[in-house]
């Protein structure tokens, strides 16, 4: 059978997610509210940024944080998966290509990305934000949903421990999030913030999915690029680690 | 040594062979320098404390492990892990019931099946067999979260068989379960190593075991191999027939070869004495200086 890692591998993810589902969707659902509760109707309410209001800003932010967010969690998945419930064996001991299992998880993560898309969907109707949803926004969003679920997927196979993968989501993550255009435009920040969040790729992703999503927004296409390369190069990192991981 | 050594594989063809294997964790020398081999159809246990470098060893030979120094080989053939066709003669059983909790017994199977390329009716009927092989139709639909330990086990056994390996490998397959569920485990195991015509691989720290099941037994203590043969070789090595004899608040043992020699060196003693059948214990006691605690 062709590609039966990359198959087997997503169908044992999607068979476990479709058991965790309302859990799944739950607690996505929160976080986005609670932002858009706290900044978008607490701090923001009545500004504009870049001619926008400040919602129709925010809500674009909010999709591209929790569709990383989500794609990202693989990593806490497939740590728990390799230390202790040590499943991640069985894919190590399958007669298949070590890449097939980048690709299997990070096809899942992709699929975890998704769901963000269809709160935050929701949230636009009940807050009356017109979000346009076309082509363009759908590749910009696969290319962020797979950078960060090969990111997660790295994370999980260079940390020796729980706590391992706790560090790098409090100096990698939680930074990202606050600090690539999320909440605020990059720009209104001062040099040494614009220099570390031109290292995050969510700066990039971010710029571009607010541009596919707002309407009549100008669009950076050399963006694509560079989110096309970013991946390439995480999936050639990841190609390495994984020929080289043992247990 | 070649495969054509048939005494290499107590008189069967080469199964696996393993010449000068070592491997380190950091300064901890894990595994040192070790070589055997293992005949087809053979049941080969590998005997030793906790900590001797029994699973470094097993993952070594499967490939989980890259090992420092040494090789394996399969049918003759270096083992290379990156070679998928190996993998598929292998079917292994962890230490550890590495199954998912959340899906069910079938789904357990069913993943495993897809991961080594099976599909359609093919997959779907050996996941039948398998079940029933491990006496768990019944169970088919329960997530295993819910079964029993001694299921947990059987079911990973069952998952090992499902692409119909050649080599079984099992990590310490009765730890942690009840006295009379591991007497039923020793049956499958024996059952899937004549049924299914596989030469089974295991680890173990119970002496009973390796002496209840094995056609061969290699004793290792701390990353080294100290003896190898039959169970029966092994006893006859040091002797068929021991006395215990306490001197003292201390229990001393003298070996004989047979049991007139014992009983003469008996009429000798003016103390308690108890004689009896040398055990693989005795061997090891023997060979080490100490007990394998149970």
């Amino acid at each position: 059978m062709i590609l039966a890692g990359v198959r087997g591998i997503y169908l044992r993810e999607i068979l476990i997610l479709r058991r965790k589902l309302i859990k799944t969707l739950m607690a996505a659902a929160i976080s986005p509210a609670l932002f858009l509760l706290a900044f978008g109707y607490g701090v923001g309410r009545g500004t504009q940024i870049s001619g926008v209001d400040y919602l129709a800003f925010l809500l674009p932010g909010l999709l591209t944080m929790s569709s990383m967010n989500q794609a990202y969690s693989i990593a806490t998945e497939i740590n728990i998966s390799r230390f202790y419930f040590k499943v991640f064996e069985e894919y190590l001991l399958a007669p298949i290509q070590r890449w097939e299992i980048i690709i299997g998880e990070t096809c899942y993560g992709i699929t975890k990305g998704l769901i963000p898309v269809l709160i935050i969907g929701l949230y636009s109707l009940l807050t009356g934000v017109t979000l346009s949803f076309g082509p363009l926004f759908l590749v910009a969003l696969l290319l962020h949903l797979t950078i960060f679920a090969l990111l997660g997927f790295i994370a999980a196979m260079i940390v020796k421990s729980h706590s391992d993968q706790a560090t790098i989501n409090a100096f990698l993550i939680t930074p990202m999030m606050f600090l690539s255009g999320t909440f605020f435009p990059v720009e209104q920040m001062p040099m040494a913030i614009r220099a570390v969040a031109s290292i995050f790729p969510l700066t990039y992703s971010t710029q571009l999915i607010r541009a596919a999503l707002t309407p009549g927004a100008e669009v950076n296409l050399a963006l694509l690029g560079t989110l096309t390369v970013i991946a390439m190069v995480l999936f050639l990192i990841a190609k390495q680690i994984v020929a080289r991981v043992e247990l | 040594m070649s495969c054509a050594d048939a005494l290499s594989c107590n008189n069967r063809r080469c199964e696996i062979e393993v010449s000068s294997l070592s491997r380190s964790f950091g300064n901890t020398v894990a595994v040192d320098d070790i070589s055997f081999n293992v005949g087809r159809g053979e049941l080969f246990a590998f005997l030793g404390p906790n900590g001797a470098g029994k699973t470094t060893t097993i993952n070594m030979l499967i490939g989980l492990l890259i090992p420092d120094s040494g090789e394996v080989r399969y049918h003759g053939q270096q083992f290379d892990p990156k070679q998928l066709a190996v993998k598929r003669l292998i079917g292994v059983v962890p230490q550890h019931n590495n199954l998912d909790r959340e899906l069910t017994a079938a789904e357990n199977l069913l993943i495993h099946g897809r991961l080594f390329g099976m599909s359609g009716k093919q997959l779907h009927q050996r996941i039948d067999t398998c079940l029933a092989f491990a006496d768990l139709t019944a169970k088919r639909d329960t997530p295993t979260a819910k079964l029993s330990g001694g299921m947990k086990r059987k079911l990973v056994i069952a998952r090992a068989l499902l692409h119909q390996p050649e080599i079984l490998f099992l990590d310490e397959p009765t730890v942690g379960l009840d006295p009379h569920s591991r007497r039923k485990m020793w049956a499958f195991l024996r059952r899937i190593n004549k049924e299914q015509k596989c030469t089974v691989f295991l680890t173990t720290h119970y002496i009973e075991e390796a002496e209840a099941l094995a056609d061969r037994v290699l004793i290792i203590d701390q990353a080294r191999v100290i003896a190898e043969g039959s169970p029966q070789q092994l006893k006859q090595s040091a002797g068929n027939v021991v006395l215990d004899i306490y001197r003292d608040d201390d229990i001393c043992n003298e070996f004989f070869a047979d049991r007139p020699a014992a009983l003469q060196r008996l009429e000798q003693l003016d103390t308690s004495v108890r004689i009896r059948e040398t055990t693989l214990e005795d061997v090891f006691l023997q060979l080490t200086g100490k007990r394998l605690e149970p």
